[in-house]
């Protein structure tokens, strides 16, 4: 045999192993010197077509809604829970991972030191009323009798400088407008745990940015004196993402150890060879490897989710050393029996990577990272296995077709009816399942695949129900050419709003210019300040007969003087300051116009809502991030599916190219298409919703489904022969459903969805390709 | 000190004189005082106008005619904050509370006059108030002094001599007052 001549003895295959492990090595070092993970949901998305998709995408990072993390703490008295309050809030204020943190403890100097003169601009007292006599005599006889209360020592510091209290209107103002109770000076929530409220500087659907945001609460609170006795828990958009990564991290880990070691055993009880198997796996190895490593070459990050489908869609390439094993002949050097299979073997792998071709056209920068990872790990697994796998397995074997069970199943496979009719009534099937289903097709909701536990969801609506914190969902969009428009655009609709919240359409809605008013107005209310003379004259006439002490309120009219020389405030002055830089989240500029975005909580008459948008020509407008995340979705879903036409048509050529018979591309092609479609009706009949996650699966079975009809298309004429395509594929399916039905039995949605739609897919797949195979039927 | 403890809710008239700075003349105002039991007191003003303050769960609310109500949290009036510590626990009995947050100083006799000296031992509070005295005799406390750091100081009398403050009160007539017999 020819085949001999290229056998190598043990010294040259030693050297090969250590080559080829030594390359591995290498290939490994690499790729942990320049593998950086992004977990950044968007990164994977595709690019934004419409307006509010754009927003969402910007909305889903950095809207103040999704940073925002809810913190309480319990388990201990209400002093011990507020002392660790204000140490953990000291503590993240000093933190740049977060940007605002709240526990209710207000200072009085919410206004910077530097800014207090402007507190006579930002203030609508002087809307309604001037400072003269009148209004000082009553605002001096006001603070006489807070000066009897208990009040006094918070207002005697204020007194000179600000006797009307501006500075405690505009905090008033500031305040959160539904705050919870405060006890020992910070917020409680009724069943009694402290509370705060944690804005972090990383992007809310981060989970790998959020998980160091929330680590860094967590030790920030470990370190705390006391802290040991109370229980800290989060809630929010971010640790959901975090709670979610990890909960299906923890599961498919699990499933994962189970099914590997069915899978090893699988193995060892069809080849009964240790050696086999271990070299086997090199392949699959050096396909992730290889396929990691070229990603770093050609992309700047690497995306979680392309590795996570990636080595589903990998799973194909184990079929390439399987098919080696099972198809050599006693006696028969590996090589040789590798070169006769190689043709076939050449097709699948090229017309897979043809297939996937078509996500690099998709456009999108997740789907172009998966093909280039799948494309580069198939063609590494398919040549490896070809050049380099034969000549370290073991000279002698086993052959397979000599098993006496496989000579039995052969003659069962054999003698199964094979009616002409099989795809017609499968077909007829699929229709009619798909017809008859119910409920929508498609699920959009993504979250609903990560679904997670009730009780967390419980804790997060009381949490954000007793913080009155804003919604995630929705969010009032202003829209203006220029900043100051927005802010006037906003000072306008404060009336409408407060209608609206008088009529409980939302617990609150907190707009831009609730914190800067507009250039316009700041210079209105300076026009009204009094020169140092009049004022001067006023407040003498006013505190005549009170016991104030004479010259008590100059700071109080120095300010006054200043604020009537200052420029107004800007955002950007504005900015340096903590309350400037809530108003800076607030506004955003993007393509030469400026969106303001309110934050709307406690929801309860959408339509209400959407109606301040009337007859603005889209200037203002209430975003639902829900519509707008499931249109981007769809929209994503309809690039995979023109993506997974595409490689359906390049398919078909290819196959009818290598196999060069239409004829004989339709016993490969039809029973795929057919599993597949079969699988998919399937699902919809038990009320499945299909998710970008079935789809994907889809494709991974296609793909295995694809050598199955291959392999039993090729009719080699000789029986031994075709008990070894039997054994090669009953191995294939079995560790295929042994590592995908596995995970149909996971809790969580997304991996059962995986697992499920390959199982199936597998079953239906090999069932299919042996009853439309066609030597069979000219038995 | 147990023998000035009450059961709740103790009711006492209370007349006050505040010394500040920022005045003149010193502010007058009279009402009563209420320990609600707890960690609850109320403070009412009948005169010169009606004002009712509530200490509970460590928040203060302000009620005073014709105006909404106002909250703010007790640690940011440590006046009321001492207030409370000492006036809850002089009159539930409880020696250890008080321990607890004042540094005491006693002189007199338990059976005729005496002086009782807090200064408080939380620094953020001391920041604010320097000190308080109370005067009593036997069992009953008269006058309560409240010396803040600043220098401003309130002298509330108290029970049967709440009746007695002057109409323009100074330091020294309060001193001689809180000090004569009953």
């Amino acid at each position: 045999m020819p085949g001999y001549a290229l056998s190598m003895r043990a010294g040259a295959r030693a050297t090969l192993l250590l080559a080829w492990l030594l390359a591995l090595a290498g290939l490994g070092w690499m790729v942990s010197q320049r593998l950086h993970v992004s977990t950044d949901l968007r990164s994977f998305m595709p690019a934004p077509t419409t307006p509010d998709q754009r927003l969402l995408m910007e909305q889903v990072g950095e809207g103040p809604g999704s940073r925002l993390l809810l913190v309480s703490i319990r388990g201990q008295s209400d002093a011990a829970l507020a002392a660790l309050s204000q140490g953990l809030a000291a503590a993240l204020k000093e933190d740049r991972r977060y940007s605002q943190v709240l526990n209710g403890n207000f200072d009085l100097g919410a206004l910077d030191e530097r800014l207090l003169p402007y507190r006579y601009l930002l203030s609508p007292t002087l809307d309604t009323q001037p400072l003269d006599e009148g209004y000082l005599a009553e605002q001096l006889q006001q603070r006489l009798d807070d000066l009897s209360s208990p009040a006094a020592s918070l207002l005697k510091g204020l007194l000179p400088r600000d006797p009307t209290l501006e500075v405690l209107k505009l905090a008033e103002s500031w305040a959160p407008a539904k705050s919870p109770e405060l006890r020992e000076g910070v917020w409680f929530s009724p069943q009694g745990e402290a509370l705060l409220l944690v804005q972090t500087v990383a992007a809310g659907f981060d989970p790998g940015a959020q998980q160091q945001a929330i680590d860094g609460i967590r030790r920030a609170f470990a370190a705390l004196p006391g802290s040991a006795g109370a229980k800290l828990e989060l809630s929010g958009p971010g640790y959901f993402s975090v709670v979610a990564g990890a909960q299906t991290r923890n599961q498919a880990d699990w499933i994962g150890r189970i099914s590997t070691v069915g899978f090893i055993t699988l193995l060892l009880l069809a080849y009964r060879s240790l050696s086999s198997l271990l070299l086997s796996a090199l392949p699959i190895a050096s396909a992730a490897l290889a396929g990691i490593a070229t990603l770093t070459v050609a992309f700047p990050e690497v995306h979680g989710i392309t590795l996570a489908f990636g080595f589903t869609l990998l799973g194909v390439a184990q079929e390439y050393p399987i098919r080696v094993l099972s198809h050599r002949r006693a006696g028969e050097d590996a090589v040789a029996s590798v070169r006769a299979l190689w043709p076939l073997l050449l097709t699948a792998i090229a017309s897979a990577c043809i297939a996937y071709l078509a996500f690099y056209a998709s456009g999108v920068n997740g789907l172009k990272q998966l093909a280039v990872f799948t494309i580069v790990g198939l063609l590494v697994a398919g040549f490896s296995t070809r050049y380099l796998l034969p000549h370290l397995l073991p000279g002698r074997v086993r052959d397979v077709a000599d098993m006496r069970w496989l000579v039995k199943a052969r003659r069962f496979v054999d003698r199964l009816p094979r009616p002409r009719w099989i795809p017609v009534a499968v077909a007829a099937a699929i229709v009619l399942m798909l017809a008859l289903a119910r409920g929508p097709f498609w699920q959009d909701n993504l979250a609903a695949l990560t679904p997670l536990p009730q009780d967390l969801l419980q804790r997060d609506a009381r949490l954000r129900e007793a913080l009155g914190a804003p919604d995630v969902r929705y969010l009032l969009v202003l829209q203006a050419p220029s900043e100051q428009g927005v802010l006037a655009l906003s000072e306008r609709l404060q009336p409408r709003v407060d209608a609206l919240l008088a009529q409980h359409a939302a617990d609150a809605l907190e707009l831009p210019s609730r914190y800067l008013p507009t250039l316009a107005l700041q210079r209105e209310r300076q026009a009204k300040l009094p020169d140092r003379a009049t004022l001067q004259h006023a407040l003498d006439a006013a505190a005549r007969g009170l016991p104030f002490r004479a010259d008590l309120f100059q700071p109080f009219v120095d300010d006054v003087q200043t604020a009537r020389g200052l420029p107004p405030l800007t955002p950007q002055r504005y900015a340096q300051t903590p309350l400037g830089q809530r108003l800076a989240a607030m506004l955003v500029e993007r393509d030469g116009h400026w969106l303001g975005l309110g934050t709307v909580s406690g929801v309860h008459d959408v339509a209400a809502l959407q109606a301040l948008g009337a007859d603005t020509n889209g200037a203002v407008r209430l975003l639902d991030l829900k519509a707008a995340s499931e249109s981007l979705v769809v929209d994503y879903r309809t690039r995979i599916l023109q993506a997974l036409l595409a490689a359906a048509v390049l398919l078909v050529l290819t196959i009818a190219l290598a196999l060069r018979s239409l004829r004989r591309a339709w016993h490969v092609l039809a029973p795929m298409t057919l599993a597949t479609f079969l699988v998919l009706a399937v699902e919809r009949a038990t009320g499945i919703e299909i998710s970008l996650f079935h789809l994907v699966a889809l494709i991974l079975a296609g793909g295995l489904g694809l050598h199955y009809a291959l392999f039993f298309e090729r009719d080699t004429g000789d029986p031994a022969e075709q008990r070894r395509t039997l054994h090669a594929t009953i191995v294939c399916v079995l560790s295929a459903l042994l590592v995908f039905g596995m995970l149909a039995w996971a809790t969580i949605p997304v991996l059962r969805a995986i697992g499920l739609t390959v199982s199936l897919g597998v079953a239906f797949h090999f069932c299919l390709s042996i009853l439309m195979a066609p030597h069979a039927r000219q038995d | 000190m147990a023998a000035l403890g009450q059961p709740a809710p103790a009711h006492t008239a209370f007349a006050e004189a505040r010394f500040l700075a920022v005045l003149d003349r010193p502010l007058v105002v009279s009402g009563e005082l209420s320990w609600l039991g707890g960690d609850r007191l109320q403070r009412r003003v009948e005169h010169p106008q009606h004002e009712t303050a509530t200490i509970a769960d460590g928040e203060v609310t302000q009620l005073r005619d014709g105006r909404s109500p106002r909250h703010f949290s007790l640690k940011r009036a440590p006046q009321l904050q001492v207030l409370l510590d000492s006036f809850v626990a002089l009159l539930s009995g409880d020696a250890a509370r008080l321990q607890q947050a004042f540094e005491i100083r006693q002189r007199g006799d338990a059976a005729g006059a005496w002086t009782l000296t807090l200064v408080p031992r939380d620094a953020k509070v001391a920041k604010t108030v320097a000190s308080i005295r109370i005067d009593g005799y036997a069992k009953e406390s008269r006058c309560m002094h409240m010396q803040e750091a600043d220098g401003d100081l309130a002298v509330d009398l108290l029970g049967s001599l709440a009746a007695r403050m002057p109409a323009e009160p100074t330091r020294e007539a309060l001193a001689a007052l809180c000090q004569g017999m009953p």
